[in-house]
């Protein structure tokens, strides 16, 4: 290995580790144990841990396998970021220190803990399972191996960035929804989900899309983008968590839910009005049991600090809205083309 | 007088009117004229872009276009309408095939998106247009009794592809209106994290749980107040702060201020002329 001079000119500099431990069998609660090394430039925090592991207390334990930003193993939060050790340079992690010199190394969140930085992936594969994270095969099984599956360029570009997921998990530990509900599906399931979803050669598309719309599924992603932002191979999560909503509100049988009918009230009131027709969102959402009793006792309330939003009727419609409603239905009618020419 | 387009956010036509009203205070003070765009439509709130990724581009196109007829950059007030224009405008200029298809449709008004304007915050038009120094001098009740916490919510940062303003991970502009004017801002873990608004209606209990513990922390860390630039995370945080806390098992409660009302009152306006008294918890 050649080393640049820039490397052998860099002093080495004191680092100190402050990592998470909890051994569950012998800690009633969790603790850190700072650990100060000696790092040049270049060394990674996985290296560091390593070096750790082997000069300083054989009993810190992490998952570690290829060292290269590959199986997605060691995933953990540094400075507080879910991210992979082995891609994460110390010296690009000293600049990010709360306390300066000091980085802080934790477990994934949102995962049940077994040791120090190790967390269960046991949850995280049942809700592949749960979801059909895999390819059920619209060939015959006479015909497997004799024939080939021809697949357009078009539609590999379509998963052809969710296929880079490596299940390191750190867009599970950065969700805010899961961080809420540990029953959601979790950013990795939906997207591996959509992928699935979107290959001509899958034969359970309807049954996994009939899952993913059920509760505690796609409509509970409340937008944060912290998945996307996180992952380690910059995979555009939110795009296929809007694939699988765009699907769910094209589909007939997947259209019957409150988040479908949340996201369809904007086209319906844009179109109508050019605004938001925030009074009624609540009803044509929920029907008007739910929103009886989860808003009326706030709606009292709002009343009387005049914040209620207006009724329908005293909601104005944005000027010009006549030009703008011709404009929105001949776009209706493209859509609608680029419907019949994709079913062709 | 520095100009911009401004538009108008649905929210703030109805719940949030404050925001509006108390720009509408100070804008003057500070150097800043913002005209209102009563032809703007909603910009989809981050849902019709998967609705209808067509609509979407031709609603927010739009937006943009009456802004670039008058020749000025847009100015929103709301962190998921700055997101939503702003990824229909990187989609419209990244595709010309689409800006093609909606500009056909937009000549029937007479307007044409050419993407010129660029689509701004509110609180980025304070910090790198007015700037720090300014807003300092013009000071005349300064925070300096206050411990505040900044609540960036996410649109304003993340995507951070779409936004690109503040690292998302160490944001810094909303601190450094808060230093300027005279308040003190307090390590706040949730200052980058989300408040559950785009779930309250269909997810709400774990809406509430995102809420509760960004409102848990600030209240454990004795703020005065949580400040935040979005009407959204404003009506999770003020709004539902009550069912939040309850859910929480947390029996306390925090005064949440819109962005513009802290402005108006470090620049001399009165709770009551900005609105405050119209929050739910005060």
């Amino acid at each position: 290995m050649t080393v640049s001079i820039d490397q052998q000119q860099e002093p080495k500099r004191d680092v100190t580790f402050r990592v998470f431990r909890f051994n569950p069998q012998v800690d009633s609660k969790s603790y850190f144990d700072d650990y100060t090394i000696s790092v040049e430039r270049g060394i990674t925090v996985l290296r560091s841990l390593n070096y750790i592991k082997e000069h300083v207390d054989a009993s810190l334990s992490f998952r570690a396998f290829c060292q290269a930003g590959i199986c997605g193993s060691c995933a953990m939060r540094v400075n507080g970021l879910s991210k992979l050790a082995c891609t994460a340079q110390v010296w690009d992690e000293l600049a990010k220190c709360r306390e300066p010199g000091i980085i802080k190394v934790e477990p994934l969140r949102s995962l049940p803990m077994i040791k120090d930085l190790i967390v269960d992936m046991d949850p995280l594969v049942s809700k592949m399972t749960h979801y059909s994270n895999w390819i059920d095969s619209t060939m015959p099984e006479a015909e497997m191996g004799r024939k080939e599956f021809l697949i357009s360029e078009e539609e590999f570009e379509r998963y052809d960035k969710a296929t880079d997921c490596i299940l390191c998990a750190s867009c599970v530990s950065e969700c805010s929804i899961l961080r809420a509900n540990k029953e959601y599906v979790s950013p990795a399931v939906l997207l591996k989900s959509y992928r699935m979803n979107v290959d001509s050669r899958d034969s359970i598309h309807d049954l996994r899309l009939s899952e993913l719309v059920k509760d505690h599924g796609v409509w509970d992603c409340t937008h944060c983008y912290r998945c996307q932002e996180s992952c380690v191979k910059s995979i555009p999560i939110m795009e296929a968590i809007h694939g699988i909503r765009e699907d769910a509100i094209a589909s007939r049988g997947a259209k019957d839910t409150s988040g479908a009918k949340h996201a369809e009230a904007f086209m319906e009131d844009i179109e109508k009005k050019g605004k938001l027709v925030e009074a009624t969102l609540p009803i044509r959402t929920n029907g008007i049991v739910w929103t009886l009793k989860n808003l009326l006792p706030m709606a009292v309330k709002m009343i009387m600090k005049r914040r209620t939003p207006p009724p329908p009727p005293l909601v104005k419609s944005s000027k010009g809205i006549k030009i703008f409603r011709t404009m929105f239905r001949e776009m209706s009618e493209h859509v609608k083309e680029d419907q019949k020419s994709h079913k062709k | 007088m520095k100009r911009y387009a401004y538009y108008l956010s649905c929210i703030n036509e109805s719940m949030t009117k404050e925001v509006d009203r108390s720009i509408d205070l100070w804008q003057k003070d500070l150097g800043l004229e913002l005209v209102k765009l009563h032809e703007t439509t909603c910009c989809g709130g981050s849902n019709l872009d998967y609705v209808s990724p067509k609509h979407f581009a031709l609603v927010n196109g739009r937006n943009i276009a009456l802004a670039e007829k008058m020749g000025l950059d847009l100015v929103v007030s709301c962190n998921t309408c700055l997101m939503t224009i702003r990824t229909a405008k990187k989609k419209l200029d990244e595709s010309p095939e689409l800006k093609k298809e909606v500009n056909e449709l937009l000549k029937k008004e007479g307007l044409e998106y050419r993407g010129t304007s660029e689509v701004r915050h509110l609180l980025w038009v304070l910090v790198d247009d007015v700037g720090l120094d300014t807003i300092r001098k013009k000071v005349t009740v300064p925070l300096t009794k206050y411990r505040i916490a900044p609540f960036y919510g996410c649109h304003i940062l993340r995507p951070s592809k779409v936004l690109g303003h503040d690292n998302p991970l160490e944001p810094s502009s909303l601190d450094q209106l808060i230093e300027a004017l005279g308040g003190k801002t307090i390590p706040f873990e949730h200052k980058n994290r989300c408040c559950g608004f785009h779930t309250l209606l269909v997810a709400e209990e774990e809406s509430l749980n995102v809420a509760g513990e960004a409102l848990a922390e600030a209240i454990e860390a004795k703020a005065d107040f949580i400040v935040t630039p979005c009407p959204l995370c404003h009506t999770v945080l003020d709004g539902y702060q009550s069912k939040a806390l309850k859910q929480a098992q947390i029996e306390s409660s925090i005064p949440v201020f819109h962005l513009s009302e802290m402005v108006g009152l470090a620049l001399g306006y009165t709770a009551k002329q900005l609105g405050i008294k119209r929050h739910m918890v005060s």
